[in-house]
């Protein structure tokens, strides 16, 4: 059981507060959504989560640890970020082999999560003739390497087919099933509504909502727009989270 | 000892590596043959053996690039996220690319020679004298142009990891070796010996070329700015958010 726990977490960006006193839970055992209008502070908040990028204030712990205490990193936290990427001109599977080396794997797991996302034929080819969906498989491909407890994964359903989506939601429900902890960050709201039991929703940096689905109220959508709505007219144009604005002029 | 090992992998199934590889080869056959093309240069001159194998030491710009490329690269295709989340202690993954490069950067070197040695020793007793390979000071420009191609390869690593953006590290690598170090030796006079690109000429046994500094002397700065480089590189990447 490896909780996620953030704890008053700020970021300043120069004179910008990107994440404002932020604090939530992500208990194991359940799928949780994260949600958020663009430029809300999601990516930033992850990638605090994930060591990469180092709060101005506050704290983000998994199982009780910062990101860069935990000893063998990759075995216990499976990330894919929308930054993450493999270099065009290498395989797959040597992309693989490399991450599988620095997880502790061995190189049958290789082959292993190859056949798991369905791209054991194409492993040989080089990355750079990947698809949008093949990377994104890739990308998760490498992330369950380590067999981890925790998956935190931006936007994965980038350019995955609907079979695509139905497999990883299939997977996020196994992985939570079986006691481990999943925190997904998404637009599609109904991809959330279908999958996860539990919602995080921030806006401006700050939190707006955390708790289960069900205490919306309202349909996802409703919900997220309204508790998101002050962004929508506050924020520069360019904000797609406010459709509303665009229909009222 | 994992990363190093991680890193040497990750090289090998760069295309790019072995790109400026030949790159490098294709320089030094076409430098070697443009040295004795002419008549200019006597053949029976160990002089002109020592000329030939500097070769070896001009092409340490590819290993500064490889070097560049290894931490750059990795911010240029978004590598580098997967290997901060494997290893988030950054410095770490900088000292095991310094390590890698500075042995990769060897290994160039020594290719070069053997490719300098081979091509001048063809030209050489074409041209009816031969490469004095038995001449101290042929064997000191060698092995001292070697080290300079490994000193480079780990001062590209620091110049990568300080300024990330692969096209502008690139620019600023050879912008140095082309531009600036150029028009700070014409400014300043002998006083420019103590730059990079000079100290590695004086490394690789350049004398007496110019007013470079002592053999000995030039290994000692060039290790200085090395350390400084892998210094600067490590406390930076250690501070700087990845985003």
């Amino acid at each position: 059981m490896t909780d996620i726990v953030i704890q008053g977490l700020s970021k300043w960006f120069g004179p910008v507060h990107a994440v404002r006193e932020l604090g939530f839970d992500v208990p194991a055992g359940r799928i949780t959504g994260f949600l958020g209008p663009n430029g809300a502070g999601k990516t930033t908040t992850l990638r605090m989560l994930l060591g990469l990028v180092r709060p101005t204030g506050g704290q983000a712990l998994i199982g009780g640890l910062r990101y860069v205490e935990i000893a063998a990193p990759r075995r216990v936290v499976g990330a894919v970020l929308e930054a993450t990427g493999c270099h065009p001109g290498r395989r797959a599977r040597d992309h693989l082999r490399i991450l599988a080396q620095v997880t502790g794997v061995s190189r049958s797991r290789v082959d292993e999560v190859l056949d798991l996302v369905d791209l054991t034929d194409a492993g040989h080819r080089r990355v750079g003739g990947y698809s949008l969906g093949m990377r994104q498989r890739l990308g998760l491909a490498g992330a369950l390497l380590g067999s981890p407890d925790v998956l935190i994964l931006d936007e994965p359903g980038n350019g995955l087919d609907p079979g695509g989506m139905a497999w990883l939601r299939g997977l996020l429900r196994d992985h939570a099933a079986a006691g481990g902890t999943v925190l997904v960050s998404s637009h599609v709201l109904s991809e959330v509504a279908q999958t996860a039991d539990t919602v995080v929703i921030i806006g401006n940096g700050t939190l707006r909502f955390a708790g289960p689905i069900r205490e919306l109220g309202d349909s996802l959508e409703i919900a997220f727009l309204r508790l998101t709505e002050i962004d929508g007219m506050a924020a520069a144009s360019g904000n797609d989270a406010s459709p509303g604005k665009g229909v009222a002029r | 000892m994992t990363l190093v090992r991680n890193e040497f992998r990750k090289l090998s199934t760069m295309r790019a590596v072995w790109l400026l590889l030949a790159a490098e080869q294709a320089v030094i056959i076409a430098g070697i043959a443009s040295l004795l093309v002419g008549n200019s240069n006597d053949p029976h001159d160990p002089m002109t053996s020592r000329q030939a194998v500097m070769h070896v030491g001009l092409v340490a710009m590819f290993t500064l690039l490889l070097g560049v490329l290894a931490v750059a690269g990795e911010y240029r295709h978004k590598t580098i996220t997967d290997t901060y989340l494997a290893t988030p202690k950054r410095g770490r993954v900088v000292w095991a690319k310094v390590i890698t490069y500075t042995i990769a950067g060897l290994g160039f070197g020594l290719v070069a020679a053997v490719t300098a040695t081979v091509v001048g020793s063809i030209w050489l007793s074409a041209k009816g004298g031969s490469l004095y390979l038995g001449d101290t000071e042929v064997w000191q420009t060698l092995v001292g142009c070697i080290l300079w191609n490994a000193l480079f390869a780990a001062i590209g690593v620091g110049v990568g990891a300080l300024v990330r953006n692969l096209v502008a590290a690139v620019a600023v690598a050879l912008g140095w070796i082309a531009v600036i170090e150029m028009s700070m030796s014409s400014l300043f006079g002998s006083s420019a010996r103590w730059l990079p690109f000079a100290a590695g000429k004086s490394l690789g046994h350049f004398t007496p070329d110019s007013d470079l500094l002592p053999q000995w002397a030039g290994a000692v700065v060039l290790i200085a700015y090395t350390v400084l480089f892998v210094a600067a590189a490590v406390s930076t990447t250690v501070r700087r958010d990845v985003t």
